[in-house]
């Protein structure tokens, strides 16, 4: 049988392109860094207007001090439930005061920021949001920026925002539940613990687990040899939806 | 990153470019070279510039640097002890395939004539031989890829544009002739036409009319006690400017009157369909990405697969469900368990009523052996929420008796074009309003339609997998698929997914594994702009644009970006360019509806208009 053929037909759909390496090293030890946590897995706080869950380039400012009780997840890419039982399975506030308290790390600035990338404005926050939310953690003198995506396309406005912050003079790793967005679009450094997405900084209410991720993202922020390397974390949690 | 052999062996004509620094001394093999396949988004980026007294990489194996050499700098004649004869090799590569091709009944010199100058020929040795004489960026390539020939699939798959003389007919085994249609089963779809429905005092169909028994509420509650309140009515093709909630599914009325799914008969009631949408007890959409609240007749796409089509009657299940259960696998499936009840006491009565047939479907589980063998694999989601479908329930469209995919591990299951017909797949219909699929999408998929009755193929069957929600599973049930596609010894693919974002992932990944074992594959999505491809391979380079949102975005409106006839048109064209040989021009860097509208009037079809809803995130 002849196949019937059509001359001159054209691919619709491009594949994305490897962004241009930024790469800000480390230069202080880790006691003595100001750690910053963002977060494109939609989570804000109960008082805050929730974000569109269909795409959403605006973002909340989250004091540091504020209870991680008083924080909610308004995200539409991922079952919710894990963050609904605990929002450190996505923005590990409580671990981060815990490192402080402990001396792993020097401090945290007093607010933070966060969005909801889900079909995140690819130029929105790479012209808008991204460079803000740089901006206002550099002049609070933030020395590492660590960074959860949430869904798919959050990986990508993570990978996003945390460039921003890499090209402003602070050092950031994404903690990727897909890597390989991550790595495509080019994230400064990741992390990658076996867990699913909804849950991308470890498990509901296993603070070891949690720490340790944390943890291990802050010494790979340290030991990352360079641009766009991925550490693979011995953590696994699987999420029984 | 360094290359493998067998990457090198791919681009021996490519320019050589160390992937990181090396140092005076080293002997240059294919571990200190990067791969040719990203230096155009490198130098986009503007990480590499090559430049025209550059080596290639046939020229610089084997030879010693005489100076340290840069990460990304073209390798040029002065940093190397010597320079390889490249005649030599290009000639000795092309021997290596003439061996392997062995004795390709087939075979014809390439003519001399246009560009390019493809052949694709399969020998009896169950290879498909591909020689191209002449194309724009490649010159005497020639190839044998493994067909997984077996017993009866001897005959030439395919033949491109000037060379179609190739297909040599003594190919052709004598015990049948290639292409004829070899019939499995056959399903008939009764179409009963239904003109009037109501909410009454009972449930039957009359006279063209359904009612439906308003107490059957309280029966369907108790089906789900996550189910808190359920409001029936009806909506009128005169009445659309109507306030709904947001669109969860839009399922047809379907049942078996003889035999199981995808063969005997099914009455289907023609002019109506059941529409789900509901809300939690605090008023909170039951969606994921994005609503279609909203007025019923900006909100729905009306004719596309999965929505209802303008003159349908549509019979509206709103529910409320226990707040806060709406992004958890359980809270949506309540609210279809509980209206699948009421829609069952409506097949009961269907499967009873002797109304008009409008229309008499006969659709039939047919095999062509002979044409070149193809699989339709649908990415569905299976990520739990409403990210979630059921396969195979006892009635088509249904939700008892059937597996929700997240279950089953999301693997890869394979239904016959027939099973997927007559309603086998219930979606639990996740992501945005536009891109997801519904259930009425399955039973009339254009692809399905398109690649069943095209007689130039052999419609394999049609593989669904789940997209789940951990990469590492991603990949495992990505690997799972690829053997299947191995096994299944087909000449080409269409794969699909619904949404976008993450399960891109494995829909790349899925291509890739087509691709690597040598299976033409054209791949089917949302992309667009907001559905940008967050990953990518080289075997992703045949796509096809589902998109109809002007913005590129995933808007509110249901059912609008998904796999419509003229999607499928083009898909199903693509497929059978790239089995043939003939060059897909790769897609430009950024999205542009020109390109899908080029395509489309290549094929003769009408213009993709794009929808202007607004939607900017």
């Amino acid at each position: 049988m002849k196949l019937t053929t059509v001359e001159g037909m054209q691919s619709e759909i491009f594949v994305p392109v490897t962004p241009v390496p930024v790469f800000t090293e480390l230069k202080k030890p880790l006691s003595e860094c100001k750690v910053a946590f963002i977060t494109a897995g939609g989570i804000h706080k109960k008082s805050q207007t929730p974000f569109n869950t269909s795409g959403d380039y605006s973002y909340r400012t989250i004091e540091f001090d504020t209870p991680s009780s008083e924080l909610m997840v308004t995200h539409g890419g991922f079952d919710n439930s894990d963050i609904n039982k605990d929002v450190n399975a996505m923005f590990p506030i409580d671990r981060l005061h815990e490192l402080v308290a402990e001396g792993f790390i020097g401090s945290l600035p007093k607010e933070t920021y966060t969005f909801m990338g889900g079909g995140g404005n690819v130029e929105k926050f790479k012209e808008e949001t991204g460079p803000e939310i740089a901006r206002k953690l550099k002049a609070q003198g933030v020395d590492i920026v660590l960074c959860t995506g949430g869904c798919g396309t959050c990986h990508r406005s993570a990978t996003i925002v945390t460039r921003c912050c890499e090209a402003a003079g602070m050092s950031c790793c994404v903690i990727a539940a897909l890597p390989p967005i991550a790595r495509q679009q080019g994230a400064p450094r990741i992390t990658a613990p076996h867990v699913p997405i909804g849950s991308n900084a470890g498990e509901p209410n296993n603070i070891p687990m949690q720490t340790a991720i944390v943890k291990e993202s802050l010494e790979w922020v340290r030991d990352c040899p360079g641009y766009n390397q991925i550490k693979v974390l011995p953590y696994e949690y699987r999420h029984n939806v | 990153m360094s290359i493998t052999k067998e990457t090198l062996e791919q681009h021996l004509k490519d320019p050589a470019i160390f992937c990181c620094r090396r140092q005076k001394g080293l002997v240059i093999s294919a571990a200190d070279l990067e791969d040719p396949s990203l230096f155009d988004d490198m130098e986009e980026a503007g990480l590499l510039k090559l430049s025209d007294d550059g080596l290639k990489i046939e020229q610089v194996i084997g030879s010693t640097l005489v100076c340290d050499v840069e990460a990304l700098t073209p390798i040029t004649k002065d940093m190397v002890d010597k320079v390889n004869e490249v005649t030599e090799i290009a000639s000795k590569e092309a021997d290596k395939g003439e061996e392997g091709s062995a004795p390709a009944e087939g075979k014809t010199d390439a003519p001399a004539g246009p560009i390019p100058q493809v052949k694709a020929v399969q020998g009896g040795n169950g290879m498909i031989h591909i020689e191209i004489g002449k194309a724009e960026k490649l010159e005497h390539l020639s190839m044998d890829i493994p067909v997984f020939s077996g017993p009866g699939a001897a005959a030439p798959v395919c033949t491109g544009g000037e060379t179609a003389g190739a297909a040599d007919s003594s190919a052709v085994p004598d015990e049948e002739k290639a292409g004829e249609k070899k019939v499995i089963r056959t399903l008939i779809k009764k179409h009963i036409r239904i003109t009037d429905a109501e909410i009454g005092t009972e449930t039957s169909i009359k006279d063209g009319k359904i009612t439906i028994d308003k107490n059957i509420i309280e029966k369907a509650l108790k089906e789900d006690p996550l189910c808190k309140k359920i409001e029936l009515d009806v909506i009128k093709p005169d009445n659309r400017h109507i306030y709904t909630e947001t669109i969860m599914d839009i399922c047809p009325i379907a049942t078996k009157v003889e035999g199981e799914l995808g063969s005997g008969v099914t009455k289907v009631a023609d002019g109506v369909v059941f529409m789900l949408t509901g809300v939690d007890e605090d008023g909170v959409q039951i969606h994921e990405f994005g609503s279609s609240e909203g007025y019923l007749d900006e909100k729905m796409y009306f004719g596309h697969p999965g929505c209802a089509d303008e003159n349908d009657i549509i019979i509206r299940c709103n529910v409320v469900i226990e707040k806060k259960t709406g992004m958890t696998r359980p809270g949506p499936f309540a609210a279809h368990k509980c209206q699948d009840y009421i829609i069952q006491a409506v097949r009961d009565e269907l499967k009873k009523y002797d109304g008009e047939v409008v229309r008499e479907e006969v659709c039939e589980d047919v095999r062509r052996p002979g044409n070149p063998r193809v699989v339709l694999v649908k990415e569905i989601m299976g990520q739990g929420a409403m990210h979630d479908n059921v396969i195979c329930p006892t009635e088509p469209c249904g939700i008892l008796g059937g597996q929700k995919n997240v279950d089953c591990g999301n693997v890869p299951i394979i239904l016959t074009p027939n099973q997927v017909r007559d309603g086998s797949i219930h979606a639990l219909t996740c992501i945005g309003p536009a891109t997801k699929e519904m259930t009425r999408h399955y039973i009339r998929e254009p692809l399905v339609e398109g690649l069943a009755a095209d007689s130039e193929m052999d419609l394999v069957g049609v593989v669904f997998v789940g997209s789940p929600q951990v990469n590492d599973e991603k990949m495992w049930v990505s690997e799972r698929l690829g053997s299947l596609l191995e096994s299944l010894d087909i000449d080409g693919c269409i794969i699909t997914t619904e949404g976008f974002g993450n399960n891109h992932i494995d829909f790349i990944q899925h291509i890739g594994q087509a691709g690597k074992r040598g299976i033409p594959v054209v791949g089917v999505s949302f992309c667009a702009y907001q559905g940008q491809l967050v990953v990518g391979n080289k075997y992703a380079d045949a796509m096809i644009e589902e998109n109809m949102d002007k913005g590129g975005f995933e808007n509110n409106v249901a059912g609008c970006s998904c796999v419509t006839k003229e999607v499928a048109a083009r898909a199903i064209q693509m497929l059978k360019n790239k089995m043939a040989g003939v060059e897909i021009k790769p897609a430009p860097k950024k999205w542009d509806n020109e390109v899908v509208n080029n395509n489309n009037r290549l094929l003769g079809l009408p213009d993709t208009e794009l929808l202007d809803s607004g939607t900017m995130h």
